[in-house]
């Protein structure tokens, strides 16, 4: 059974289709990209997983639970975690004080625990939320308020934020955009060490480097619709997927 | 720790300064303090709301609920002040609930426009509904406030009153905002999406600060109303629920010191112009300078002047003779 499946996933704004007949699947423990030229869907695609719009038709079964139009957090609760585009963060709060909100999913969210605790945090979720900066290379800036973190540490902070909520399925989105070559490779290792940890991944990225190194399986959209899937070198040799990036204007005959 | 304790340091000498206004001060300074008291439970009690990110405009609408309803109990019913008083709380947060559940999913101006809205019905309510209210002719005849069996007759006793239901007011907000309810509150109000991502029910958040906001407002109403002993409508208007927010912004935001010395500061400077239409201009110039010149309040005062002090210090002295 694949941990996340899509059957006939589909969003309408207004006329428009952005999201059309999307059959998607992830399998536990894979890295799958999904790519595709701008307005292709990717991130109404992320919106619709995540539980941010309705899908207009379609299902999202989520671990053999259909998920279909639940709200945000009781996705997130489920263990389907996702990250946003760009720096979407606390940016009046230090960069553990963001962890740990990260954690607030599995620390219990009753309300007589909200209320009388009596500390912001107890010891050990202040432990692991360490921990979470410690894999992603921020322990040193723990302290620190966020929006003072260059880009770079602020975008990793995010995906700190989404581990410390342990997620079984991860979705990023555009994860590197606007860093160097250095820190997107950074950025990828670590998302393979996530993987490692047992959590399964499902990113949006327009970094092609980046998408075909570290994905095992790929999905191609164009303007909502599925065009390719495969593994990088099937999908970056199908003639497809470069007229959808490249366009047709040559006669190649 | 050396701030903190400069801080407790400050807060006792404010509250033994407090507790001696009656000595040292007339009647009058025990009236305007008590009142200055009411404003600074109503601008605390806006916090929860607005560091979620709400703008309430409505805050008076509850207050008025509280008082009314507190009011009527005791004058009509003889019930004693501290049942009347949670009974105007409750009231005032069963309609809070009543009036946010359907109004959470509305953000920013809408939202803001829904508690206008809000405003004006309720004092429309107090105004049309003559049988209980006594309409515009105003609710007087309010019995002093009769606590555990004892009448505080004195205005200075219902000045102690005031303190005391201040404090205790202020020690409750300020637990919840230090704990971890506060800090996601804090998240739903700089990034709402991303508390949601991370499992936070944004809705129910937004409800529970919002009703906070209202039993404490109707704890304000309830004060007032036995300790002014009369009540008109017009007085629970726009114009009240706008000065509310006006203490947290001249105040500052970005800490809870900031509702208090917002409501303390405005109260006492507005008040030769109370109920005049000059007060409507005090208000718009003391937000107005705020905006310009001090977007975090008076609470970073301080830190500008220092920060001024610096620059001076730092910038070459001009010679007298150019």
């Amino acid at each position: 059974m694949p941990l996340l499946e899509t059957r006939d996933l589909t969003r309408h704004f207004g006329g428009l289709a952005a999201v059309n007949h999307v059959d998607l699947t992830v399998e536990k423990g894979e890295i799958v990209g999904l790519i595709g030229p701008n307005g292709a869907g990717k991130t109404t695609c992320f919106n619709l997983l995540s539980g941010f719009l309705r899908p207009t038709a379609g299902s999202i079964v989520f671990d053999g639970e259909n998920i279909t139009g639940l709200r945000p957090h009781q996705i997130a609760a489920r263990g389907l975690v996702r990250t946003f585009q760009l720096t979407t963060l606390f940016q009046e709060m230090t960069a553990l004080q963001n962890v740990l909100l990260g954690l607030h999913l599995h620390s219990g969210t009753g309300l007589r625990q909200l209320l009388f605790s009596r500390r912001d945090f107890p010891p050990d979720e202040i432990a692991r939320g360490r921990e979470a900066l410690e894999l992603t290379g921020l322990a040193a800036h723990a302290d620190q308020l966020t929006k003072n973190l260059p880009h770079g540490h602020q975008r990793v902070l995010g995906i700190a934020m989404a581990l410390a909520a342990r997620p079984r399925l991860l979705l990023l989105d555009e994860p590197v955009t606007g860093m160097n070559l250095d820190e997107s490779g950074r950025v990828m290792d670590l998302v393979k060490t996530i993987r490692g940890h047992g959590t399964t991944i499902l990113l949006v990225e327009h970094n092609m480097k980046a998408v075909m190194g570290t994905c095992e399986r790929i999905v191609v959209l164009n303007f909502g619709q599925k065009l390719a899937e495969g593994t990088p070198d099937e999908v970056s040799t199908s003639r497809d997927v470069i007229q959808a990036y490249l366009g047709t204007g040559v006669n190649h005959a | 720790m050396r701030r903190r304790a400069g801080v407790l340091g400050v807060l006792a000498i404010l509250v033994v300064l407090a507790l001696l206004v009656p000595q040292l001060g007339g009647d009058y300074y025990v009236h305007i303090f008590a009142l200055v008291f009411t404003n600074v439970i109503l601008a605390a009690s806006l916090r929860p709301s607005l560091t979620c990110g709400q703008l309430n405009i409505g805050h008076s609408a509850f207050m008025s609920i509280g008082a009314y309803t507190s009011a009527l109990l005791a004058k009509n019913l003889a019930v004693p002040f501290e049942l009347s008083l949670l009974g105007g709380a409750v009231l005032a947060t069963l309609v809070g609930v009543v009036i946010g559940y359907p109004s959470l999913r509305l953000r920013g101006v809408y939202f803001a426009m829904v508690t206008v809205a809000f405003v004006e019905v309720i004092r429309l309510i107090a105004q049309l509904w003559v049988s209980l209210t006594r309409g515009m002719s105003g609710l007087s005849g309010i019995p002093k406030p009769n606590l555990l069996g004892m009448t505080l007759t004195t205005k200075a006793s219902q000045y102690y009153l005031g303190l005391a239901l201040m404090l205790i007011v202020l020690l409750i907000l300020w637990k919840l905002e230090k704990s971890r309810l506060g800090l996601i509150w804090k998240s739903i109000g700089m990034a709402d999406n991303l508390a949601q991502s991370l499992g936070v029910d944004i809705a129910r958040h937004k409800l529970l600060a919002f009703m906070l906001g209202c039993f404490f407002a109707g704890v304000a109403g309830a004060f007032y109303a036995h300790f002014i002993r009369f009540l008109f409508p017009p007085e629970f208007g726009f114009l009240m629920a706008t000065n509310i927010l006006v203490y947290n912004y001249v105040g500052g935001r970005g800490h809870f010191v900031g509702a208090i010395v917002g409501a303390i500061f405005l109260s006492l400077l507005s008040e030769p112009f109370r109920g005049s239409p000059y007060e409507t201009i005090f208000f718009s110039i003391a937000m107005l300078l705020t905006i310009l010149f001090l977007p975090g309040g008076l609470i970073t005062l301080p830190e500008k002047l220092a920060g001024l002090r610096r620059w001076r210090a730092a910038a070459p002295t001009p010679s007298p003779a150019a």
